[in-house]
């Protein structure tokens, strides 16, 4: 049961990084169609403004010095949002799909080795890191930062969603999704809807970002490679467009990884999260919670 | 249409004559015996990881490189020629470690120093066999690169085998330990590391009750841990390297498992104790190669080092130093930079000082007498 208990809060502290990153991927699908591979460096962004936060405030941080960060870190990387859409994808939304794609690869090389030219390539310590104290239930060691750390994960989701379905930004974005060029015709400002959707989806990472480094207390100019591609597959998992989506997405991955490590081994555990992408490719390619939709390209 | 047919002609044609550049590079410096070396200076290669997550090891490997060469260029040389060193980053990283010893063959090296990750070295010792390059490895420590049987690889380091054995001893003779847990990355030393150990484990009469693997770049061990802390063991062992050893040692801090921790001299960087937090680095054990601040020969070398490069040296820099000058010092014996006669002073060398004993060959090209201690994390610092 202990043992249970531990894995399951793994699994959610795990689960809760991916979807806060597959809600970036799935949103910026969800709006123009394009598999944003530059999604996870934003989360690699996140952690290193956070970073730079912290190191400019001295000594102990502190909660609301925390805070501050996490702000700066996800205005920060919502501007590298907006900026990587004003410069590399607007000028291309009307070209194929598969060229819009290759820059999204290169806007992703250049975030990792822009970073690595300003910070170093060597990893970099956290300047805070949380507390380890926590409370046992049943033989299970649960620490405080984890529990935080999953309600504050739930709490942006759940404001995204409110912001999705409840104000006129939010009905703007979902019109854009469904047919771009009548919402335009509308007289809907198109570009700055999708700008403030870039700028939301790479918040979002950015706070995972910041979450990472604050719980794992290292980061890299590497780190968001291979979450960004697990978030990947946490969108697909869950149905690449949808918000509810992303987030079952990302618990299910998680959860399959901390489980699976247990009974197979730590060294498959990346095979896992890659292992059910092709199952689900195949056996139900619109995801968990996707809708059937009709091909438009 | 034709545009794009005249690009194509004119990269074809400037492709052919890049082959053909690098092919008549790659013949003058193989061919002949006095390799790309001029009269006036002696052409030595470096390898280590300069990008890639090793990187920061590399940086402290190639100064501790350079520092040795500048010394022994401000007296001289070595028979009157000055070294001019050449680098190639290995990334830590087989594919990247080929190209850049081919790199360094073509270049025209008369002898290679250098090599951290034992994953790196192992092709690139390859390549420098086929070349008759001798090389003499200043970290990597795999047993695998010496059982390879190349004449031309030196290790001034110990292998696996001794550092094995080291840390079973610590952990089942000196404390007391009976159930082991060991864990490694898949990566060529530390899996060598690990199985080793728990050879010499279980020859002491302990009981492996762990072996287990993780991706090199994992961040979250905590299912692992859980397992482990269901396993019970008195010791934990991680073989690979110091940023995901020091995630490790935070998190099985903060999971509660029973036992104390150790890790092996891939993870010897004071960056370790930075990722784990100074409360739960308290009391990691390490198993390592001599590092310059335990030994007491090292002060001046500590201090010209810290003075060059506005930095402490890393725990391989004393190695790597010791390793310039020991091949300068074969260089000099052999009297040419003819790679065969370099290759034959290597193997001859005899009682050579280095801060961690006196050096000298085996037939495989190891150390004869293995030098590894094992410090601690006190006050979150390493000490004796």
């Amino acid at each position: 049961m202990d043992i249970f208990i531990q894995q399951l809060t793994n699994a959610l502290v795990v689960g809760s990084f991916y979807s806060l990153i597959a809600l970036g991927y799935s949103m910026v699908y969800g709006i123009i169609k394009l598999l944003n591979f530059a999604h996870g460096d934003l989360y690699m962004i996140g952690a290193f403004a956070g970073f730079s936060a912290l190191s400019l405030l001295s000594g102990d941080a502190g909660v609301l010095g925390i805070a501050m960060a996490f702000l700066a870190a996800m205005i920060v990387a919502g501007l590298f949002g907006i900026g990587i859409e004003r410069v590399a994808y607007r000028p291309l939304l009307n070209s194929s799909r598969l060229t819009i794609l290759i820059t999204a690869v290169g806007v992703s090389l250049v975030l990792e080795n822009g970073v690595m030219l300003t910070y170093g390539p060597s990893f970099k310590v956290f300047p805070s890191q949380l507390p380890i104290t926590g409370f046992q239930i049943a033989g299970a060691t649960v620490t405080y930062s984890q529990i935080g750390l999953i309600l504050l994960s739930v709490l942006l989701m759940v404001a995204l969603q409110w912001f999705v379905h409840r104000t006129l930004y939010g009905k703007a974005m979902r019109s854009i999704a469904i047919d771009q060029t009548a919402t335009s015709l509308m007289g809907i400002p198109v570009h700055r809807i999708i700008g403030i959707t870039f700028f939301i989806g790479s918040a979002l990472a950015a706070a995972a970002g910041m979450m990472a480094g604050l719980y794992y207390g290292q980061i890299n100019f590497m780190m968001g490679f291979i979450v960004g591609l697990k978030a990947f597959t946490a969108a697909v998992i869950g149905g690449i467009g949808s918000i509810p989506g992303a987030m079952l997405g990302g618990l299910v991955l998680g959860l399959l990884e901390t489980f699976g490590t247990i009974y197979i081994g730590g060294e498959w555990k990346d095979v896992f999260a890659f292992a059910i992408l092709i199952l689900i490719l195949t056996l139900k390619p619109t995801g968990l919670l996707g809708e059937k939709v009709t091909e438009r390209m | 249409m034709k545009v794009l047919k005249k690009i194509g002609l004119g990269l074809s044609v400037f492709s052919l004559l890049a082959v053909t550049a690098c092919g008549s590079a790659g013949t003058s410096g193989g061919g002949s015996s006095q390799g790309g070396s001029t009269a006036s200076e002696i052409l030595i290669g470096v390898q280590s990881p300069t990008t890639g997550s090793e990187a920061k090891m590399g940086q402290d490997i190639n100064n501790a490189i350079q520092l040795a060469a500048d010394e022994i260029n401000d007296k001289g040389g070595i028979n009157g020629k000055k070294i001019k060193l050449v680098f190639a980053d290995d990334a830590c990283d087989p594919q990247t470690a080929t190209a850049a010893a081919n790199k360094l063959v073509s270049q025209g090296v008369v002898a290679v120093v250098g090599g951290y990750c034992s994953g790196a070295t192992l092709p690139a010792s390859g390549v420098y066999h086929n070349a008759g390059i001798p090389m003499v490895v200043t970290a990597a420590n795999s047993a695998k690169i010496p059982a390879q049987g190349y004449k031309e690889i030196f290790l001034v380091n110990g292998t696996t085998v001794h550092q094995g054995e080291v840390a079973a001893d610590h952990m089942v003779a000196k404390l007391g330990g009976k159930r082991i847990a060991i864990v490694h990355d898949n990566s060529a030393f530390a899996k060598d590391l690990a199985e080793i150990t728990k050879k010499a484990v279980e020859k002491k009469g302990g009981q492996v009750v762990a072996f287990e693997a993780v991706n090199p770049e994992e961040k979250d061990f905590t299912s692992l841990l859980t397992k482990l802390k269901n396993a019970k063991p008195d010791a934990t062992y991680w073989t690979a390297y110091y940023a995901a050893g020091g995630l490790l040692i935070k998190q099985f801090k903060q999971l509660g498992v029973p036992g104390v921790i150790g890790v092996g001299d891939g993870a010897n960087d004071k960056t370790l104790i930075d990722i784990a937090g100074k409360q739960a680095a308290e009391g990691t054990f390490v198993t390592t190669s001599p590092t310059p601040e335990f030994l007491p020969e090292a002060k001046s070398f500590n201090e010209s080092y810290t003075k060059k490069f506005s930095q402490a040296p890393g725990p391989y820099s004393a190695l790597s130093y010791d390793g310039m000058r020991l091949l300068a010092d074969a260089i000099s014996r052999a009297g040419s930079t003819d790679k065969a006669a370099i290759v034959k002073a290597l193997k001859e060398t005899k009682a050579f000082k280095t801060f961690g004993g006196n050096v000298s060959f085996k037939e495989d090209g190891t150390l004869e007498k293995s030098n590894f201690i094992v410090i601690q994390v006190k006050d979150g610092k390493f000490s004796k």
